[in-house]
């Protein structure tokens, strides 16, 4: 199951603009207090009561366009007050998160109309080939891989513009990991040294891209272009870099996974990764 | 105009990662609080782990919680 990629409604009227703004709402709350949510910026609101900040609001737009929210307050009653207010000021579909495991933050946005649309695992990937398994993998006959800092920039770029596109024409960002989302035309690529390449008959084929945080690498993006899927080219570049990593002392990598993406949580999961965590993705239409 | 949040702020080091997406905070005056992550944190996809340094804002109602609204890079 994928979740359907929304497209932008041009025809509703902005109202993500100062300008239409709720400036200023105010209205007792529940208990009688007097709480007042404001707009103070085009992404943030501010509920404030007895002149002290009892909670805010914020706003974010994706690269593919889609508008998270995020509401950090400490008593529910203020949580459903600024909640509403954005609600009143914002052009829908608005996103946001949760842990699942927060299941108070998710029954708060569950309360203001928003639901469940997709989960991502979180995954701890082991780096050790005697726990992977990956050891003996081999890249498929033809097929070379290029560590990190050795592939050519421009192809690379090519490559990674040839991927993005056929997800657009099949799954859509919408259903990946928030990591992985399209960047804007002409930045593609934007540190070569952290991709691990395929490389076939003079063109690149797959990539993955680790994140080298000092904490625990993160693998950001591992895809192999179409017409060359099903020949455990992906299982070589991971192969390589959790290769590479062990032999640089890091034990684990980190990896999201989106949970309707079953050719990748098998592969993690084969190599014993184990789930550490998931995040939820509530839309409000 | 903006106002500023009127709770307390303190740096903290994670010590532990609990099962219900809370943290265990040793703040800097050596306080421990149970903090859980801030929603723009959360939207940003910030990752918390052990050993993080962190800026936790503390519970008016309760000062042994908190909510990390900052993680350093370092």
């Amino acid at each position: 199951m994928n979740v359907s990629h929304p497209a932008p409604d041009h025809s509703a009227p902005d109202r993500s603009t100062p300008g239409h703004s709720t400036p200023g709402l105010s209205t007792p709350a529940a208990d009688g207090r007097a709480l007042v949510v404001t707009r103070i910026s085009d992404t943030q609101w501010q509920a404030v009561e007895d002149d002290r900040v009892v909670g805010s609001g914020d706003t974010s737009r994706r690269p593919d366009g889609r508008l998270f929210v995020s509401v950090d307050a400490w008593q529910g009653p203020v949580f459903d007050r600024i909640a509403r207010t954005m609600l009143t000021d914002l052009p829908e579909p608005l996103h946001t998160v949760t842990d699942e495991a927060d299941q108070e933050a998710t029954a708060a946005w569950q309360r203001v109309g928003f639901a469940v649309v997709r989960r991502e695992w979180g995954y701890t990937v082991p780096t050790d080939p005697r726990t992977t398994g990956l050891g003996p993998v081999r890249p498929p006959a033809g097929v070379t891989v290029l560590a990190p800092g050795e592939a050519r920039e421009e192809p690379l770029r090519d490559l990674d513009r040839a991927i993005h596109r056929e997800v657009e024409a099949g799954a859509g960002w919408s259903a990946m990991p928030a990591q992985i989302l399209p960047r804007p035309a002409g930045t593609t690529v934007v540190h070569p040294v952290k991709y691990t390449v395929a490389h076939e008959d003079g063109r690149y084929v797959g990539l993955l891209r680790t994140a080298p945080l000092p904490r625990r690498p993160r693998i950001g993006l591992l895809a192999v272009r179409a017409d060359h899927q099903r020949r455990g080219i992906a299982r070589a570049l991971l192969a390589h870099a959790l290769d590479s990593l062990h032999r640089d002392g890091v034990t684990t990598a980190w990896a999201e996974v989106a949970e309707t993406n079953a050719a990748a949580t098998a592969l993690f999961e084969g190599i014993g990764a184990c789930r550490a965590g998931s995040t939820l993705e509530l839309v409000r239409h | 105009m903006a106002k500023t949040a009127d709770g307390i702020e303190v740096e903290g080091t994670v010590t532990e990662c609990l099962r219900n997406a809370t943290f265990r905070v040793e703040l800097s005056n050596g306080h421990i609080v149970l903090a859980h992550i801030s929603g723009k944190v959360r939207k940003n996809h910030i990752k918390i782990l052990p050993h993080d340094r962190v800026l936790v804002e503390l519970s008016p109602y309760d000062l042994t919680r908190g909510r990390i609204r900052y993680r350093y890079r370092s």
